[in-house]
């Protein structure tokens, strides 16, 4: 029974608000849920009273069914005010101790792969618990519609108590329909919680363009080519396409309101006029049926709303789906080679020589090899620079390299131990790569900076790694233009915080990758560190990266070939593998690719000093 | 509240206009709602009354009135809620969705994308259409919602006058309870920031391609420590608010259910005199326990409203702003078909708004008919800024920009555009089957084969193809199933999509080889200084390059040298060279990077 099931898990997640709040809530909510039949009691008993003897001591002996009715709103407006921060509370704690999880369950993974995957990223979409319909469900959504709705029940006990005060055999006529519409409303509303899945998924197309619309780079292009009408068409056609079977199943719930009146109809009349009937004929007092009357009707509320029963259903969706992506997480990191016997640590002293040993990858999913046989000596005393061919495999070097890929044949070591067998995390406290597309976290500069390097054990004092690489990156003429120095936020959306250009992220980036020098990383690798900086700029950074070369070795990736000339070896990439090795001068002596490379772009210079 | 009900009453016609028989529903939900307030009530009164007096007939009618009271009441209940999210819901995508996507880019200037405050306002809108809609239905619920009140409270004193004294009780809660929601709906704008930056490392630890970064500098536990802290500190500021609320309505209800009891205990001291019925006590309680859902539902509705104007204040910030550019842009003038004297620019200064300094500052020059410029200078030295102007992002702030003696501001910024084509820098990665992307370059001849063949061919750009495992029809992203590019494939597609208009008057190329090999590098060059002596034929175009790599502009007809804002040098390469100035001191640097043996 899969609503059984869902109601527990939905449950068992309170653990994350502790009992103190969770029993608040349940308390208020049941206090809430008692209102509807308490109310019709107590309104019966003073109809009981006023129809008793009349006299002048009727005023007060209506003072205390009076007083018991006043208490019961009273006891109802209290509830009805407090379930609101307390079911928010719940919620959020729910849901962000998930959010939590699941961040630590994509960390979890052994390498990029399972994140990279399009399933895997669909499926987290629809479980990360950050609604962008308005109307999905998060798992701290399920948990407070369930408490509603299990407190709900009591007021459903409650309320046949009352109707049997009248005769047993009231209790099924009026809850038999109820249930039923519980039924079918949580059957219609489950098929409409998996018409939003599916549609989840197709909006991911849309996606494209709706980001695009509001992106600087792509922004251009819409204007420059004209393509507003075209792109608007474009989306609403594909919004049509994904959400049709979603829409059409919420217009069968609306169409289907019809049967619940009828439901509801079905229990009460027949109810209502025996009752009324038997208090014509004396067989029951106007007390009870008043009591009968205002409180029947409630069967039919405490059963659960839409609202809930919707969240109850979508809550249960997300925790199915999220099984079935730890699922496929947990495949593909059982495809990724498993280290040997327990992963090693190296040893306290700097790493000295990586090697990759006939290495070839073919990312999971194609068919084509991006690496092949490729041999590579990467020492840490010395800067070497990997050129290659638009589409040679140099990002892919740098995941492998980094352990975030496993090679599909040969190895990589490290001083002689398998990259396989050693333990990510310490290999890669070794390491400092800054990424083409590095991340720009909305936070101060420090802590963009800080985030270059794993948290020091102890109480380290970051201050002086700080300032000792904002220094040597010459980041600190950034800083002192920054309004609140190292502790200006990065984004002009956060309060205080400003927007860096392009060239002074690039410093930072530089920046972090010296701190994390000073922290213990011996090698940079550094991915086409300045594509988009000019001649200038780009010889300052390249000077301050060879200052270092003695104490932290560079991997440095370019096909600038004017400041590759000046690593201390070179290695062209080509075909998945390394072609030609050496210095600048060994390479254009020997004439091959590279030389070749190296004088097409130096002719335009030479055919001009030749003229001159 | 400016400009607020236009608003409405335009989303609501869009729901008319695509969702005909959701919004007549809607509208007829909300207005029977009003109705069946009494009906409860009344047919309470009657069932009671009649048994008590023994009429036979009219309690048993009253009886099944009742429960048809009831049935109605409740399948109002959840139809108004089903109907307005779905009504919301659908107009926010079919109708307010691509509006606000004109809209955004109907915008002539990019400012609002590149600003980050603005491109937050922009960000919210884009995300917001359903609330968009939905403001309006919110609007019509809270005039439904006081109509009720009005009818509930107006019965009540049907009962007994004195029972009129709870319309002024009633407002007390009602005040209570919006100045709680106000302190909630200001709790949502403080929570805000914090919210976002939450949101933001939850995607870069997630997200593939950040993931890389926070993996090898073993950041993950710091980053899901700062994003939990966020996360508390969202909840810790929204949940106060929501206590301090819960305090403020329970205070006004406590008044209230005071002031109800003594209005029935009042009813009972009537009834006790012979003068009321016990159905009367029943009408009022149960008027009561309507009375106090309504004023619920009423604080609901109007603080809802008032959580929409979130959304809805940048949308109308976006709309004036729409507007504003339409009010200036009503140049319809066509560019010429053939360029025969060329672009002039005379004194062009440009600012970006909110800036210091001129971005541009008295930019004087001529690009004659048929030629291919360079534009080189360092980083910010106003070359971007220049391409932008000309494209039209931005009007000058001063001076002029002349295409053919004619005004530029004086053009249709979409019909000058449409005899123009550009790869810039920053050049978009559109995530479509390749054959699209790069297509998009001409769409009126996006299903031309042999154009997509001649453009891809342009930019040397068959050997992407031709690895790409569904050729043309392969789609790019892997996050829709398809294959991500390099970066070097990338611009090469973007390349290709510069070349699919065939005559344009006016061509840039912004730094185009950035990512590119040398032997790419050469080989479009070479191609595109070709193609732009075709252009030169054919239209008199003026192909614009852009770059800080010397080799590439030396073949230009002309070179304009930009510092801080200007054009400090111009003239050809060799020309340029003999004058020994900042064009052959930077050229230098770049030649000795190449020369024959190291300089070091």
């Amino acid at each position: 029974m899969r609503f059984v099931r869902d109601l527990f898990a939905q449950l068992v997640l309170l653990r994350d608000v502790g009992p103190g709040w969770s029993a608040v809530l349940v308390v208020v909510r049941l206090a809430d849920r008692l209102v509807a039949p308490v109310t019709a009691v107590a309104l019966s008993a003073l109809v009981g009273t006023l129809l008793g003897p009349s006299g002048p001591q009727l005023f007060t002996t209506a003072l205390m069914p009076l007083a018991l009715l006043a208490l019961v709103m009273l006891v109802g407006q209290m509830g009805e005010a407090a379930a609101e921060p307390l079911e928010y509370l719940v919620r959020s704690r729910v849901d962000g101790a998930y959010r939590g999880r699941l961040i630590r369950a994509a960390g979890a993974r052994r390498g990029v792969a399972a994140l990279e995957d399009r399933r895997n990223q669909v499926l987290l979409r629809q479980v990360r618990a950050d609604p962008e319909h308005g109307i999905e469900s998060t798992p701290g959504d399920g948990t407070v519609a369930t408490i509603r709705w299990l407190c709900g029940l009591a007021g459903t006990v409650t309320t046949c108590v009352v109707l049997a005060r009248f005769s047993w055999w009231l209790v099924p006529i009026v809850l038999v329909p109820a249930v039923i519409t519980v039924v079918v409303r949580y059957r219609l509303l489950d098929l409409v919680t998996g018409g939003w899945e599916r549609a989840t998924k197709g909006e991911l197309h849309t996606d494209v363009w709706r980001e695009a619309n509001v992106s600087p780079a792509e922004g251009k292009d819409i204007r420059v080519f004209g393509l507003r009408d075209w792109m608007v068409d474009r989306m609403q056609s594909q919004l049509r396409e994904v959400n049709g079977p979603l829409w059409r199943s919420v217009d069968r719930v609306i169409r289907m309101e019809w049967v619940m009146v009828l439901l509801m109809l079905v229990g009460l009349v027949p109810a209502y006029f025996l009752v009324t009937r038997a208090a014509l004929d004396g067989a029951t007092t106007v007390t009870v049926q008043t009591a009968v009357l205002a409180a029947g009707w409630s069967l039919y509320q405490t059963g659960g709303s839409s609202l809930d029963l919707f969240h109850m259903s979508g809550a249960g969706r997300v925790r199915r789906s999220l099984a079935r992506l730890r699922e496929r997480w947990e495949s593909m990191d059982e495809a990724a080679i498993e280290p040997a016997d327990g992963a090693r640590l190296l040893p306290e002293r700097p790493a000295g020589l990586v090697r990759f040993e006939n290495v070839g990858f073919t990312y999971p999913g194609t068919e084509h090899p991006v690496l092949d046989g490729l041999d590579l000596r990467v020492r840490t005393d010395e800067l070497l620079a990997i050129v290659g061919l638009n589409g040679a495999g140099k990002s892919t070097l740098i995941k492998l390299l980094c352990g975030l890929y496993r090679p599909t044949s040969g190895r990589i070591t490290v001083d002689g131990t398998d990259l396989a067998e050693l333990e990510p995390e310490d290999w890669r406290s070794r390491l400092s790569v800054i990424f083409q597309d590095f991340n720009r976290y909305p936070l101060t500069a420090r802590e963009n900076v800080v985030l270059g390097a794993p948290p020091r054990s102890g109480t380290g004092d970051d201050e002086a790694d700080l300032r000792a690489a904002a220094e040597e990156a010459g980041f600190v003429s950034v800083l002192s233009w920054l309004p609140d120095g190292w502790r200006t936020p990065l984004s002009r959306a956060r309060s205080g915080g400003v927007d860096l250009s392009g060239g002074q992220w690039q410093q930072l980036a530089l920046t972090r990758a010296l701190f994390a020098a000073r922290r213990g990383a011996n090698l940079i690798v550094a991915d086409e560190p300045t594509a988009h900086l000019d001649v200038r700029t780009e010889f300052e950074l390249f000077g301050k990266l060879a200052e270092r070369r003695s104490e932290t070795g560079i991997v440095l990736i370019s096909h600038r070939l004017s400041t590759v000339r000046r690593a201390d070896r070179i290695a062209l990439l080509d075909g998945g593998r390394i072609t030609e090795s050496g210095t600048h001068d060994e390479l254009v002596a020997r004439g091959g690719s590279y030389a070749e490379m190296f004088a097409v772009q130096a002719r335009r210079f030479r055919d001009d000093a030749k003229e001159a | 509240m400016r400009g607020y009900p236009a608003l409405w009453i335009e989303v609501l016609r869009l729901s008319w206009r695509h969702l005909p028989a959701v919004t007549a529903m809607s509208s007829a939900v909300i207005a029977l709602s009003v109705v069946a307030v009494p009906a409860v009530a009344y047919s309470l009164r009657a069932t009671v009354d009649a048994t008590a007096a023994g009429h036979h007939t009219a309690a048993l009618v009253g009886a099944v009135g009742l429960a048809l009271a009831y049935a109605l009441t409740s399948a109002l209940d959840e139809m108004s809620g089903q109907l307005l999210n779905t009504a919301a819901d659908r107009t926010g995508r079919l109708g307010v969705h691509p509006l606000v996507h004109r809209e955004i880019a109907s915008l002539r200037g990019m400012e609002h994308l590149e600003r980050g405050d603005f491109l937050d306002r922009v960000d919210i809108v884009r995300r917001g259409t359903g609330q968009i809609a939905r403001s309006a239905w919110n609007a019509l619920l809270t005039v439904s919602s006081v109509l009720k009140l009005v009818v509930t409270v107006a019965l009540l004193g049907a009962v007994h006058p004195a029972l009129s004294a709870l319309i002024p009780l009633a407002l007390l809660p009602v005040w209570a309870h919006r100045r709680g929601q106000e302190l909630v709906r200001r709790a949502e704008v403080a929570g805000a920031e914090s919210q976002r930056v939450q949101r933001y490392l939850f995607e870069a630890l997630t997200g593939a391609a950040s993931a890389k970064e926070v993996r090898t500098a073993g950041s993950a536990e710091r980053l899901l420590g700062l994003q939990g802290q966020a996360w508390r500190e969202t909840e810790r500021i929204r949940f106060r608010a929501r206590g301090a609320a819960a305090l403020w309505s329970l205070a006004g209800w406590t008044l209230f259910v005071a002031g109800f009891a003594a209005g029935v205990a009042l009813v009972i001291w009537q009834t006790s005199r012979g003068v009321g019925t016990a159905g009367d006590l029943v009408l009022t309680v149960m008027l009561a326990v309507t009375l106090s859902q309504t004023m619920r539902a009423t604080v609901a509705a109007t603080a809802a409203t008032s959580r929409g104007r979130r959304v809805v204040e940048p949308y109308l910030w976006l709309r004036a702003r729409v507007a504003a550019d339409r009010a200036r842009d009503h140049a319809t003038a066509r560019p010429p078909e053939i360029l025969s004297e060329g672009i002039s620019l005379d004194g062009v200064s440009f600012t970006y708004p909110g800036a210091e300094s001129a971005a541009l500052d008295g930019v004087d020059a001529h690009l004659p008919a048929g030629s291919v410029v360079a534009v080189v200078g360092e980083y910010g030295s106003g070359k971007s800024t220049l391409v932008k102007l000309l494209l039209g992002f931005y009007r000058a702030d001063g001076g002029t920009v002349r295409v053919d003696g004619h005004d530029l501001d004086g053009l249709s910024a979409e019909a000058w555009r449409s005899r123009s084509s550009a790869v810039f820098q920053d050049f978009g990665r559109f995530h479509l089957p390749f054959r699209e992307t790069v297509g998009l370059g001409d769409l009126s001849r996006l299903d031309d084969a042999d154009a997509l063949r001649r453009a891809i061919d342009a930019a040397d750009a068959g050997s992407v193809v031709d690895r790409l495992p569904q050729g043309l029809e392969t789609q790019l992203g892997r996050e829709l199933g398809g294959v991500d590019l390099s970066e070097g494939q990338w611009q090469r597609a973007a390349l290709a999509r510069g070349s699919m208009r065939e005559a344009p008057l006016f061509f840039v190329l912004d730094e185009p080889t950035a990512s590119l090999d040398a032997h790419s590098e050469e080989a479009i060059f070479r191609r595109y200084m070709e193609r732009a002596r075709a252009h030169a034929l054919r239209s008199g175009a003026v192909t614009l390059i852009v770059s800080h790599r010397f080799s590439t502009v030396a073949g230009a007809d002309l070179v304009l040298v930009m510092d801080r804002g200007r054009v400090v040098e111009s003239g050809t390469h060799a020309e340029l060279m003999a004058l020994r100035g900042r064009y052959a001191d930077l050229y230098g640097i770049q030649a000795r990077a190449y020369a024959p043996t190291p300089t070091e």
